[in-house]
């Protein structure tokens, strides 16, 4: 598709908005989805497994549907971009590329980023970047769904069995100081939130902070506080975690990058 | 049985559109009703049409036996209690239902 020709009214400075916001969300999604579709065949049990894959397909759907919109405004073919970048390239945060490690662990994760992926596409279903709005219109259902799924796990961890509570406390506060790192700002954040492209990482940071806080207090989990945020993915500075999940997901793709699927 | 870890079993029932029946699709284990409707959405909603879905603990269900199936049959013939005569059922086969009778 012509670029010029979706969206006739961005600006050149609306333009590098929406691609850095863009950039953020695709790779967010797309080394989640990669990361929880590893748990697929080892799930505690059937039903969850089953139900942890489809969200994790879930994410690949939304990092396919978004890397298109890039594509949209000139950026590469969508498996282009997932298969072929660099580390460095990647704008996630370390967040989603951290091991899978325990079961606790990788349920927090998933817990923390639907709360903040479910505000996140809330507000831009208002978002004047139309294409965006439209597609946050569409994953409404199933970002409600996965916060549902977090929240039920969380409710459930909290107030059942003490080495359930203490093994959920624990991923939690290991968990934390990454999930902060979703609300690194880039040098873009100004113009997202001033030409009302989406919140500012600030105020997403507030309405997580308040509305997941409150989840995990009515769990009867703990908050931590004052805890340090992870920086640096949203600059391309990652740890080794995100290396080797992409020398994993891009091997079979960069044999031959022209072959038809 | 002490050894047994399962959970309990919910029956699952979706329903299509709004005003159909609810079907029976299969059964999901799972601790309570909450956690028994989030498992069974995964899966049995995601491949096809629902708007609403039941789960219902399998163990507040009674059944029939099967070595009593035979109450179900008619001794003499009672064709003319069931409800093909009514003017309601030919209207409502005319508007949507071709199967033969």
């Amino acid at each position: 598709m012509p670029t010029e020709a979706v969206q006739p009214s961005v600006t050149p400075a609306v333009r590098s908005a929406v691609i850095d916001l863009l950039y953020r969300l695709a790779d967010d999604s797309v080394i989640l989805g990669h990361r929880n579709s590893e748990w697929t065949g080892l799930g505690p049990i059937l039903e969850e497994d089953i139900a942890f894959s489809s969200m994790a397909q879930d994410k690949l759907g939304h990092a396919q549907a978004l890397y298109t919109l890039l594509h949209e405004l000139g950026e590469p073919a969508p498996d282009a971009n997932a298969f072929l970048r660099t580390t460095e390239q990647y704008r996630c945060c370390e967040l989603v590329a951290l091991a899978r490690a325990d079961w606790a662990f990788s349920l927090v994760r998933q817990f923390f980023f639907s709360e903040a992926d479910r505000i996140r596409f809330e507000l831009l279903s208002q978002s004047a970047f139309e294409p965006l709005a439209q597609l946050a219109r569409k994953l409404h259902g199933e970002l409600k769904y996965h916060v549902m799924h977090g929240r039920m796990w969380m409710k459930r961890f909290g107030q059942g069995t003490a080495e359930g509570r203490e093994r959920i406390q624990t991923a939690i506060n290991a968990v934390y100081p990454h999930a902060l790192g979703m609300f690194e700002s880039t040098a873009q954040d100004e113009a997202i939130a001033a030409h009302r492209i989406g919140p500012s990482e600030s105020e997403m940071q507030d309405r997580w902070e308040n509305e997941g806080g409150t989840v995990l207090s009515d769990a009867g989990l703990t908050v931590p506080k004052n805890v340090k945020p992870v920086y640096g993915g949203r600059a391309g500075k990652h740890g080794p975690e995100l290396a080797a999940l992409l020398e994993s997901m891009q091997r079979v793709y960069r044999i031959d990058p022209n072959t038809q699927w | 049985m002490s050894t047994d870890t399962q959970w309990r079993v919910f029956e699952v029932f979706h329903q299509q559109s709004r005003g159909e029946p609810h079907i029976h699709v299969g059964s999901v284990h799972a601790t309570d009703g909450e956690s028994a409707l989030l498992m069974a959405k995964e899966q049995f909603g995601r491949r096809q049409a629902c708007v609403n879905m039941w789960v219902v603990p399998a163990d507040a269900i009674t059944e029939t036996a099967y070595e009593d199936a035979d109450i179900f049959e008619h001794g003499t013939d009672k064709s003319y209690r069931e409800a093909f005569g009514y003017e309601t059922t030919k209207r409502a086969r005319a508007i949507g239902d071709t199967r033969d009778i």
